[in-house]
């Protein structure tokens, strides 16, 4: 019954550990190649490429994730995600979700 | 002489195309922000989730004009993978894309 419960509350926590968050600073560091597009602070220099700045922690790791994977493909993207590690997205989205920008469209 | 005249025709055509292109949006923010009623019911809700996988709906209030276009192409076209937003973009016209975009980006200029 204990074991039970015990492996229900790690099935429970799973997505959560999933998406554990990384180190803002060492994202920060580790962003100078992203900034030459995407700006210093994660507003974009050109207003093709998307801003960064405030968008979602675990929405960032997924489409960093997808472009590494393949699963979304950007000529560029696909070739400065392809040498991340998972530490490496998890610190990139730590730092970028840190920064003042997008914001949620219910609030006006 | 005439290479000259020709140069500074070229000049003064160009520096009116320039503002143009630059203008902010060809979208119609009011007309966005009326058709982009389905989207706050995902996009509109802070923290709501996407679910399986589990993820964070992206925050878009704010994000780039021409960058959102391309986005919502992108799903129309199903060269982006995600069939919910997909589905949604199916049923837009370019003319809605531009008006959607220009309502989103306009949350950045105030």
């Amino acid at each position: 019954m204990i074991k039970n419960l015990f492996i229900a509350a790690l099935l429970l926590a799973l997505p959560f550990t999933a998406a554990a968050k990384g180190d803002a600073a060492a994202g920060k560091t580790k962003a100078q190649v992203c900034e030459a597009c995407h700006g210093q602070d994660g507003k974009s220099v050109d207003p093709t490429y998307p801003n960064l700045a405030g968008q979602h922690d675990d929405y960032l790791q997924k489409a960093l994730a997808d472009y590494r994977s393949g699963r979304r493909k950007n000529a560029i993207m696909s070739g400065m995600a392809a040498p991340l590690t998972d530490q490496d997205i998890k610190d990139l989205a730590a730092w970028y979700s840190s920064q003042d920008g997008l914001k949620d469209l219910s609030i006006r | 002489m005439r290479n000259l005249i020709l140069t500074a025709m070229l000049c003064s055509t160009a520096s009116l195309m320039i503002p143009m292109q630059a203008a902010h949006a060809a979208g119609d923010i009011e007309a966005g922000e009326i058709k982009a009623n389905t989207c706050t019911g995902c996009h509109g809700i802070p923290g709501y989730n996407n679910v399986y996988p589990t993820y964070k709906v992206p925050k878009i209030g704010g994000q780039n004009y021409e960058y959102l276009i391309v986005a919502l192409k992108s799903y129309r076209a199903d060269e982006r993978d995600h069939p919910t937003m997909s589905l949604q973009a199916q049923s837009l016209s370019d003319q809605d894309i531009e008006d959607i975009s220009a309502y989103f980006a306009s949350f950045g200029d105030e």
